[in-house]
């Protein structure tokens, strides 16, 4: 049994070392497992210092417990400064370990270089003025008078487009030499509705969707036009001119953003832009514009409405009181 | 037996002559079959994702189209740039969804690939995209056209050459020999030309890439992509095939030497000024520059109020300061293929019409609407610091300040570069919605020093640290000072907020460490020296009671 035994004094020592290297190592390795993602959880500095100060505190209650234990701690210490394992090495300890700390110290009092870190809130509400609340876009939830109108007009094949998209339209018109304009939708909305038109009688419920399905080929154009260069055509804000801001435009399939918001909110944000923002979310590195001093309302309605569509999300509904 | 055997062979045979020009962006599987139902869905996502800019007639027409440049492919002509068969062939499916999957970067073409972006397309919509764009253009329904029938492929060479020094070198002998600075410049920077005298088969004039910046390699910045890019050249531009002029070795070193010119840019928002004793430099080309470190701006098109502006000539400048606690000196390093020193401010657009609103759209295009030639507006680039001191991480807004967030910039002209102060001129702004303001006559200290040769231009500029000059940025050591730039290329057309721009960045001056510092690390040697030596010494008086053998 003997022959096993180690010193106090390495007993320290190497818990010490055991405890310091989990704190270290194998918590933030063991969170990358646990998380699986591609970078550890942050372990906080002071729970470095908490862990070490009670691991000293129960090694010092365990060395002072009894006299064998402060003589079997304390004599490789002594043995060593004394020169038992050589002259040289003893002075060498003696001029090293002074070196370590006083390097330490140093490290500690030297004045930190860092970039000033901008803690930046994405959605603030604490300038969102209430009455956009609950607003709702009105080209996607369309009046009766909207839809009848629609309706009317589809019978008569006069759609009346956003000026954007008329050039291209009438091309496809004068190529195609279709029956109908609203021919170009490929998709089953339109589809219905022009099948209702020949049969002569329109649905309600018909219209609704196929004006809808209008206002998102308008929105579409519209966002390709205004917000594609940053926001991307994917909506995952990576657009051609994303790499030039520090602030990267908002990725829109991100779970945490527009889906977490309700419709005025976006609205709201759009209109003002960054410089709209209150401090806390750092208007001065927002390239996002101020786009009512450009677009209309019913051009950023239709915008909203097509970007809540690529990005396959819903708005945040209202909360009702 | 024999059969399983020639199956394998098959196989094998298959790997080896299809091997991918590029590892990724490649079907997982074999191309499914275009039937009539497959190319309607193909149809339904083109017009949900494609015509805004292609055009409902796949003529590159849409209605996001004018203002991109290049601009979006017309698909009727049959005409595609970056393929894997011979020039002028149609490109393979292959090529197709390779473009499609990863994009054209530098373009507006993004990629479409559903594991590189959440909202992309699947390999089977990505496919079924492609049949209905090959619908477009008469061309693919002629099997005698067809690049793989008629075996007009263009493989990657079997013996590649490692990348290093040496194939570099050789590559370079050939950059030197196939007259590529023609056209290319010398360091690749799309200087060669001497105008833009030449167009392309859309009638657009050529505006050759500058190679070395990789993300604007539209058809990828690999050595394999960019063998590819001289093997087939590209259709429907100037840029021939070199299939018959070099050898598949020569073009494999070619493109290894391309490679290398690629430029790698730093990622630190800081820009560290270096500290010279006695003299600061005065000519860019300075050897003491060298010892300063460098720090990459990323800049993009002014986007963020009309007139906006997509297609910025300048997207990196690098820059370079030092102070010899007196003076500090900026260094601004840019690419542009053309010296333009002269500005005709008659031709500078009136943007009235496209800000308000109700306007069609705030965006300038790409052509006719600004004059994008040479000999019309002037090269220039500005550093903006905010006046007033900032607090914690507030600034002005980076495009201008505002109101009560007044900005100043230090405006380089390159059509002023001969005369007073090198061209430089310190403005103030307060918004973007107000031209710079100029500052007083005896307010003016920044002086520049400016050299243009093989595309890029290197400006110096140099102020006193300290200026009496409320409307001045003060440079003290220790603070992070907030600085972006505004660059312009008048040759693209580029002037007023018609522009490149960067976001905030710092400049920082390092503080002496004070003394104290110093101080408190000498004591904590000599308290722990001290403390060693006693316990030395009572470990000696300790030992001839202790029984130890």
């Amino acid at each position: 049994m003997r022959g096993f035994r180690i010193s106090m004094f390495w007993w320290v020592v190497i818990t010490l070392a055991i405890v310091y290297s989990v704190v270290k190592w194998a918590i933030p390795a063991l969170s990358r497992e646990i998380t699986t993602l591609p970078f550890p959880l942050p372990v906080p500095g002071t729970l470095m210092l908490f862990y070490m100060v009670l691991t000293i505190v129960a090694l010092f209650l365990m060395v002072t417990f009894s006299d064998e234990g402060l003589e079997s701690f304390s004599r490789p210490i002594r043995r060593l400064l004394r020169g038992d394992f050589g002259q040289p090495t003893a002075y060498l300890v003696l001029l090293a370990v002074p070196f370590f700390v006083g390097w330490q110290v140093y490290e500690v009092v030297v004045p930190k270089v860092e970039v000033p870190v901008s803690l930046r809130i994405q959605h603030p509400s604490s300038n969102f003025p209430k009455k956009f609340e609950e607003m709702k876009n009105p080209f996607s939830n369309p009046t009766d008078e909207a839809i009848t109108a629609f309706a009317e007009a589809a019978k008569e094949g006069e759609i009346a487009f956003i000026e954007q998209v008329v050039g291209d339209i009438e091309r496809w018109e004068e190529e195609s030499e279709p029956d109908h304009v609203l021919e170009f939708f490929p998709t089953p909305a339109m589809t219905a509705l022009l099948g209702e038109i020949e049969g002569g009688e329109i649905e309600p419920a018909t219209a609704k969707a196929a004006l809808i399905e209008k206002n998102l080929f308008e929105g579409r154009a519209l966002y390709a036009m205004n917000c594609r260069p940053c926001h991307g055509d994917s909506v995952a804000g990576d657009g051609p001119m994303a790499d030039g801001f520090k602030l990267r435009p908002i990725n829109f399939t991100d779970n945490g953003t527009i889906e977490t918001i309700v419709e005025g909110y976006t609205f709201w944000r759009v209109a003002n832009g960054g410089p709209g923002l209150p401090t806390e979310a750092t208007p001065w590195d927002s390239a996002m514009p101020i786009w009512k001093l450009n677009l209309s309302d019913e051009e950023r309605w239709k915008i909203i409405m097509a970007e809540y569509d690529l990005a396959q999300k819903t708005p945040r509904i209202p909360e009702t009181h | 037996m024999a059969r399983l055997a020639n199956i394998l062979l098959f196989g094998v045979a298959l790997m080896l002559f299809t091997a991918p020009a590029s590892a990724k962006s490649v079907p997982s599987g074999p191309k499914p079959e275009f039937t009539e139902d497959f190319i309607e869905q193909g149809r339904a996502i083109y017009f949900q994702r494609c015509s805004f800019c292609h055009g409902l007639l796949g003529d590159g027409e849409g209605p996001a189209a004018p203002y991109m440049d290049p601009r979006p492919r017309d698909f009727t002509l049959g005409t595609f740039k970056f393929r894997t068969t011979q020039s002028g062939e149609l490109p393979t499916d292959d090529d197709l969804f390779r473009t499609v999957s990863r994009g054209l970067p530098g373009t507006g073409m993004q990629a479409f690939d559903n594991d590189l972006i959440k909202n992309g397309l699947t390999e089977e919509q990505r496919w079924q995209v492609i049949a209905y764009v090959r619908t477009f253009a008469q061309e693919f329904d002629n099997e005698e056209l067809d690049p793989v029938k008629t075996g007009k492929l263009v493989a990657l060479p079997k013996e590649r050459a490692p990348f290093n020094a040496d194939s570099i070198a050789k590559g370079k002998a050939v950059f030197e020999r196939a007259k590529c600075w023609e056209c290319h410049g010398k360091e690749g920077r799309g200087n060669g030309q001497k105008a833009f005298d030449r167009k392309d088969d859309w009638g657009f004039p050529i505006r050759i890439r500058n190679v070395t910046l990789p993300w604007k390699l539209k058809g990828g910045a690999e050595v394999e992509d960019i063998y590819m890019r001289f093997s087939t050249g590209i259709n429907g531009t100037p840029m021939p095939s070199f299939v018959k002029a070099l050898s598949e070795e020569e073009r494999w070193y070619l493109a290894n030497f391309i490679k290398s010119l690629q430029h790698q840019p730093t990622s630190h928002q800081v820009l560290k000024v270096g500290r010279v004793e006695g003299g600061l430099p005065e000519a860019a080309n300075d050897p003491a520059w060298d010892a300063a470190e460098p720090m990459d701006v990323r800049l993009t098109g002014q986007v963020v109020v009309a007139p906006r502006w997509q297609n910025p000539s300048i997207e990196l400048v690098t820059m370079k300061a030092m102070t010899d606690g007196t003076d500090i000196v900026f260094r601004l390093v840019w690419d542009d293929p053309f010296a333009d020193t002269t500005h005709d401010e008659e031709q500078e657009l009136d943007a009235s019409e496209i800000s308000a609103v109700g306007a069609f759209n705030s965006y300038v295009e790409g052509d006719g609407m600004v004059p994008r030639k040479l000999e019309t507006f002037r090269d220039a680039v500005a550093i903006q610091f905010p006046t007033k001191p900032t607090t914690g991480t507030a600034k002005p807004h980076f495009l201008r300040g505002g109101g009560s967030n007044p900005v100043q910039l230090w405006r380089w002209k390159a059509d002023e570069a001969d005369g007073e102060r090198g061209g430089a001129e310190e403005a103030v702004a307060r918004g973007w919605r107000q031209a710079l303001k100029p500052q007083a006559e005896d307010k003016q200290q920044v002086a520049a020093k400016a050299a243009w040769a093989d595309g890029r231009w290197s400006v110096v500029m140099k102020r006193p640290l300290a200026t009496e000059d409320r409307n001045d940025v003060q440079f003290t050591a220790g603070n992070f000072i907030p600085m972006s730039l505004n660059a312009w290329d008048g040759s693209n057309g580029e002037h007023g907020l018609i522009m490149s721009v960067s976001t905030w960045h710092y400049v920082f001056i390092e503080a002496p460490i004070p003394m104290t510092v110093y101080l408190w690390a000498v004591l904590a040697v000599l308290v722990t020296g001290g403390l060693g030596f006693w316990l030395r010494r009572k470990a000696v008086a300790y030992s001839p009671q202790e029984n130890e053998a």
